[in-house]
């Protein structure tokens, strides 16, 4: 009897642990989806890139679509760390352009002069760069067309702007 | 009697006194007090303080003389900075009003507070949070989380929400008696702007130029909370001044046209005075050939109708987002020694005007910033600028604006913010000095042209173009003599003027800077003479009240609107700014 509660007690916790282990899985996806949204929206990326990723228009000027860049992992970091020369992408690394490593495109801020990007507002440490990296690459390149379901992942189920492009139910359902 | 009808005596009396003493305790602001606003130097019952928005108090117990004694009276935490849309906090822009011992005071999401500020304390009174939709208008606000004050009128506060309501408060409960969606951010409409009040009417402004909206102005009848007439800034072509949009895609619809800062109202000549904002899309004019009307304009309205009795116009198919929102402070005042009544309006282009008031006739302009190129002069005759072409449907000026053909703007003076933004100026009537808080800039912009056989998609932006902030942006106090139409005096500051002048009878000139200053001027000599660090940033403007016969100058300090998020890269210094939601007040 007392193998037998042993056993049952043994399997219990291990399919606790296994059930942890599951759950922890997305927990840790929501986590790092959590973390790359914050610093998209507390880092401006949403001002001229939009909730969406696709770019467009606005005070900021014309904004790189997100969902169609080919940039990977490196350039994206790279574009991030360092801005974009000539546009208003700012640099977001904290002295990137301060020493005569020549961290971004090869080039330092004096052969830039006034293509050099602007400031960013909060600089962003290389946690925080990875983990936006990993959110604009994971729910937001190569997704085509925003639709509901995107429009619900970035402003919550409630959303009233998301209404609009709630799926319509056939008559028959 | 019988009991039925004892009963129906004592609820009468009862409702009666209850009333009588409600207005006793609330105040009731009556038209006739809106109008004589100037006989109770001790309130600020409009947003300017007074009709003529001269935000000029006269209240002199604080002087030159004693100012440097000046201390912190009281402050308060208003609450409200959290975020919403694109905006990761809201600031601070309202003018709190005051009556009677009682503070009307409101934060970035338009919630009200009212505070009792009897012996020289803040008591809260009641709170009305009017459940702004955050995310809804947060989304598609240009310039930040922002709301520049309330209304009074009878036993009510007015106030607007970012979302496009109109709610009326009840003065002595702080119960919404009712609401009216007035604009619809469905179309990308929003609205910042404080009310104003004219008879028993508020009048609405709108924001959203830069989502391709069609701007308008709304007067909501205060008994019923319906809509009296709204009139649209930007005319249809059967309209007058339609004829100033000579495009073939109805370019119209979307041509901006905003009317986010609140109006003036002359009683005798019984016309509501408004600024015009710019045409949109903001920076690609060939999309809407034509002089634009009535964007970059002073309108005047008769307030039974809302129709345009006149208007005068500062920059016709503007290629800069020279907004001409700006404040219309009405003077009377001479010039050449002739009496002439007048608004004083100092307009993002960087040219402060004097436009008669009773026509829309120029009197004069002056430039009031260091730097300026976008334009050779003003006309002396006409009032446009020298090298506008009343040929042409395209405006090029002195050259340095963007096109379709070559993009890139050259450095233009004053830049895209100005100049002078919606941060109003004040007027000290003794003196006949007007007092500009200035922002001296120079800026770049670019053109991406609306696509051929485009148009806007609703909430999305439809500027056409963007910024670029080449320079550091610095500011100034520039004084000019009104009669003369001339700077006599220019003190220039390391950071903008983003808060917002007053001038007082004690012959000073409060102001309050972005990095959490509030400073004391000589109102002659321009010798600062305090300063109160309060630690944020100020982007609301400065004013005075009294209560038993004591006065107090009041600030609310929260740093926020369009500065963080499209301008920080020019002001270094700032970037480190935290916001605040707090009111402060000194006294001697």
């Amino acid at each position: 009897m007392q193998l037998f509660l042993a056993t049952l007690f043994r399997a219990a916790i291990a399919s606790v642990i296994f059930a942890l282990g599951l759950s922890g899985s997305a927990f840790a996806v929501e986590k790092v989806r959590s973390a790359g949204k914050a610093v998209y929206k507390k880092a401006n990326c949403v001002g001229c890139h939009k909730w969406h990723g696709g770019g467009g228009g606005g005070y900021g000027g014309m904004a790189l679509s997100l969902r169609e860049t080919p940039l990977d992992t490196a350039g994206l970091t790279m574009v991030i760390r360092c801005g974009r020369p000539g546009t208003r992408m700012p640099y977001h690394q904290r002295g990137v352009y301060g020493d005569d490593e020549r961290h971004c495109y090869d080039t330092s801020a004096e052969e830039l002069e006034g293509a050099m990007p602007p400031r960013a507002h909060y600089f962003l440490k290389d946690r925080d760069i990875a983990a936006v990296v990993e959110y604009v690459q994971t729910w937001i390149q190569g997704r085509g067309t925003p639709g509901y379901d995107d429009c619900v992942a970035f402003w919550g189920a409630d959303a009233r702007r998301c209404k609009s492009m709630a799926p319509t139910r056939p008559d028959n359902e | 009697m019988d009991l039925k009808d004892w009963t129906l005596v004592l609820c009468v009396c009862t409702a009666l006194s209850g009333n009588t003493l409600a207005a006793e305790r609330t105040g009731n602001t009556t038209s006739e007090r809106l109008v004589s606003a100037t006989d109770e130097p001790h309130n600020w019952l409009h947003h300017h303080n007074t009709y003529d928005a001269q935000r000029y108090s006269r209240l002199d117990e604080i002087n030159r003389g004693n100012v440097a004694d000046l201390k912190v009276a009281w402050t308060y935490a208003l609450g409200g900075t959290e975020g919403g849309g694109i905006w990761p906090i809201a600031g601070l822009e309202g003018t709190p009003l005051v009556e009677d011992g009682f503070m009307y005071a409101i934060d970035g999401w338009g919630v009200v507070t009212k505070i009792d500020v009897h012996g020289g304390r803040a008591k809260f009174v009641w709170r009305m949070d009017p459940a702004t939709d955050k995310d809804w208008a947060g989304e598609i606000a240009c310039c930040g989380i922002d709301n520049k004050g309330p209304a009074l009128w009878g036993g009510l506060v007015l106030s607007h929400t970012l979302d496009g309501r109109l709610i009326a408060t009840d003065k002595a409960s702080g119960d919404i008696k009712w609401e009216a969606e007035v604009a619809s951010p469905e179309i990308g409409e929003t609205i910042t702007a404080a009310p104003l009040i004219v008879k028993d009417m508020a009048i609405t402004g709108v924001s959203g130029a830069e989502f391709g909206i069609r701007g308008w102005l709304e007067a909501t009848d205060l008994n019923t909370g319906k809509r009296r007439w709204r009139r649209y800034t930007i005319p249809a072509p059967d309209e007058p001044g339609g004829d100033t949009w000579v495009d073939t895609h109805e370019a119209y619809k979307t041509g901006g046209g905003s009317t986010w800062v609140t109006g003036s109202y002359d009683a005798e000549l019984d016309l509501i005075y408004w600024g015009v904002g710019n045409p949109g899309p903001d920076w690609d004019r060939e999309y809407r050939p034509g002089d634009n009307l009535y964007s970059n304009s002073a309108i005047a309205l008769d307030p039974a109708s809302g129709e345009i009795k006149f208007h005068f116009q500062y920059t016709p198919n503007d290629p800069f987002d020279y907004d001409g929102v700006n404040e219309l402070v009405l003077i009377d005042s001479e010039v050449d020694n002739v009496p002439r009544k007048m608004i004083l309006h100092a307009d993002r282009n960087g040219f402060l005007y004097a436009i008669d008031r009773t026509n829309g006739a120029f009197v004069y302009a002056t430039p009031f910033v260091k730097r300026l190129n976008w334009t050779a002069g003003i006309d002396a005759q006409t009032g446009k600028p020298v090298d506008y072409d009343p040929e042409a449907k395209i405006q090029h000026y002195a050259g340095v604006a963007p096109s379709r053909a070559k993009p890139q703007s050259e450095l233009m003076c004053p830049g895209a913010m100005g100049g002078k933004n919606w941060i109003p100026m004040a007027y000290h009537p003794g003196l006949g000095r007007l007092y500009i808080p200035v922002i001296e800039s120079c800026g770049k912009i670019s053109t991406s042209p609306v696509e051929e056989g485009g148009t806007n998609i609703p909430r999305e932006w439809f500027t056409a173009g963007g910024i670029t902030n080449p320079e550091v942006i610095t500011g100034s106090l520039t004084v000019v003599d009104v009669k003369q139409g001339k700077v006599v005096h220019k003190l220039e500051t390391r950071y903008p003027l983003l808060g917002g002048l007053l001038a007082t009878a004690g012959n000073l000139v409060f102001s309050a800077m972005p990095d959490g200053d509030v400073i004391a001027y000589d109102a002659q000599t321009l010798q600062e003479l305090w300063r109160f660090p309060t630690g944020s940033g100020i982007i609301a403007p400065v004013m005075s009240y009294a209560v038993d016969g004591k006065q107090f100058i009041t600030v609310a300090v929260g740093f926020g609107g369009t500065m963080p998020k499209w301008w920080i890269d020019a002001v270094p210094g700032l970037e480190n700014t935290n916001p605040s939601a707090m009111i402060f007040t000194f006294a001697l």
